[in-house]
């Protein structure tokens, strides 16, 4: 039983730790998912989400909200499904690796500073910053 | 009573916990099935609220065949944020009714549980403890568990994510009163699964947690 259960674990992360390795790409997005992202001040500047250009072409306005506290997909879950039931959102978004929210506000509909702050502590955590337009 | 000092004092201890985010987000709800070493327990809950769930919870007592029936509600104490990381102090409690089952003939009567968990993690970490207080009707009963894991590799969100975990589980009352369990956690988007084992006693582990 406990090789069996041994080499179940083996076999699990050699195969699926395989299968997430990623080229390396000279920005450094999709190297190493790991821990030591945007610390010390440092910003990575998110990769857009096919969803997010997508709707961004449909005439919708982009949203990056910096979120503290998101570290596995019941984060993200909790942020993608709190906002994607709000009608003025055209597109929502995680980003594990850059921890920030991606949103589209869908065009001729507004969501202010305050609403999006109350809706990041109604999933369960806490929002660091949020950038609009151009400057997202 | 020394019992439940004992039970007490575990309660008290403060520190971390086997299951996964026992609060949702707001309107959320989560399907949380496990059976360890002692117990195979289902637990339903609702957040309506982000600081609170409360559930309907089944677990049957194995070795004694004894089924708890009722309610949980459970409370983030407190949240800590940061960039990388989260720490997280939960305190529950359920209330219902115990039976005897099978060959057991004890009559259904009153019984609760109360706890405490916490857990710290990063997308890399994890330290967690829980501690348990119950009585199913065969008198009061504690457990403590603490768990650490560590991911291989670490994914996005969407991924498959895994974790390696060993957890060191103490019930005073129990012939083997302290177990090491390994196990693994396999994770995407809204399902949880975790594959274990107990050699101590022989038994597998089993859970998951499906929020939706």
């Amino acid at each position: 039983m406990i090789r069996i259960f041994l080499t179940v674990c083996a076999l699990a992360v050699a195969g699926f730790g395989a299968a997430h390795a990623q080229p390396a790409n000279p920005d450094g997005h999709g190297e190493d998912h790991g821990d030591n992202h945007a610390h010390g001040g440092e910003t990575l500047q998110p990769t857009l989400h096919e969803d997010i250009t997508t709707a961004l072409a449909e005439g919708g306005s982009l949203v990056v909200a910096e979120v503290n506290g998101m570290v596995c997909d019941f984060c993200a879950t909790a942020m993608t499904r709190t906002f994607g039931r709000r009608d003025e959102i055209g597109a929502v978004h995680v980003d594990l690796d850059t921890k920030t929210l991606q949103l589209v506000i869908r065009e001729g509909l507004s969501m202010d500073d305050a609403t999006i702050t109350d809706l990041v502590t109604r999933s369960g955590y806490q929002l660091a910053s949020i950038r609009r337009g151009t400057g997202a | 009573m020394r019992t439940f000092a004992l039970a007490a004092s575990c309660a008290l201890l403060g520190a971390a916990a086997a299951d996964a985010r026992p609060v949702s987000y707001e309107g959320g709800w989560t399907v949380i099935g496990e059976s360890d070493r002692e117990s195979t327990s289902l637990l339903t809950h609702h957040t309506p609220h982000h600081e609170w769930s409360v559930g309907l919870k089944a677990e049957w007592m194995r070795d004694s065949d004894i089924v708890f029936t009722g309610v949980q509600a459970t409370h983030l104490v407190k949240r800590w944020f940061a960039p990388d990381s989260q720490a997280n102090l939960y305190a529950f409690a359920g209330a219902g009714i115990a039976e005897g089952i099978n060959a057991n003939p004890m009559d259904a009567e009153a019984a609760g549980l109360v706890g405490v968990m916490a857990d710290w993690e990063t997308r890399r970490w994890f330290v967690s403890y829980e501690a348990r207080v119950s009585d199913f009707g065969s008198g009061v009963d504690a457990m403590q568990a603490a768990r650490v894991g560590v991911a291989p590799y670490v994914g996005d969100f969407g991924d498959l994510h895994t974790w390696l975990m060993l957890e060191i589980d103490q019930r005073p009352e129990r012939d083997e009163p302290v177990t090491v369990t390994p196990l693994i956690r396999f994770f995407k988007g809204s399902f949880l699964l975790e594959l274990g084992y107990t050699p101590a006693v022989n038994e597998p582990y089993a859970s998951f947690t499906y929020r939706f």
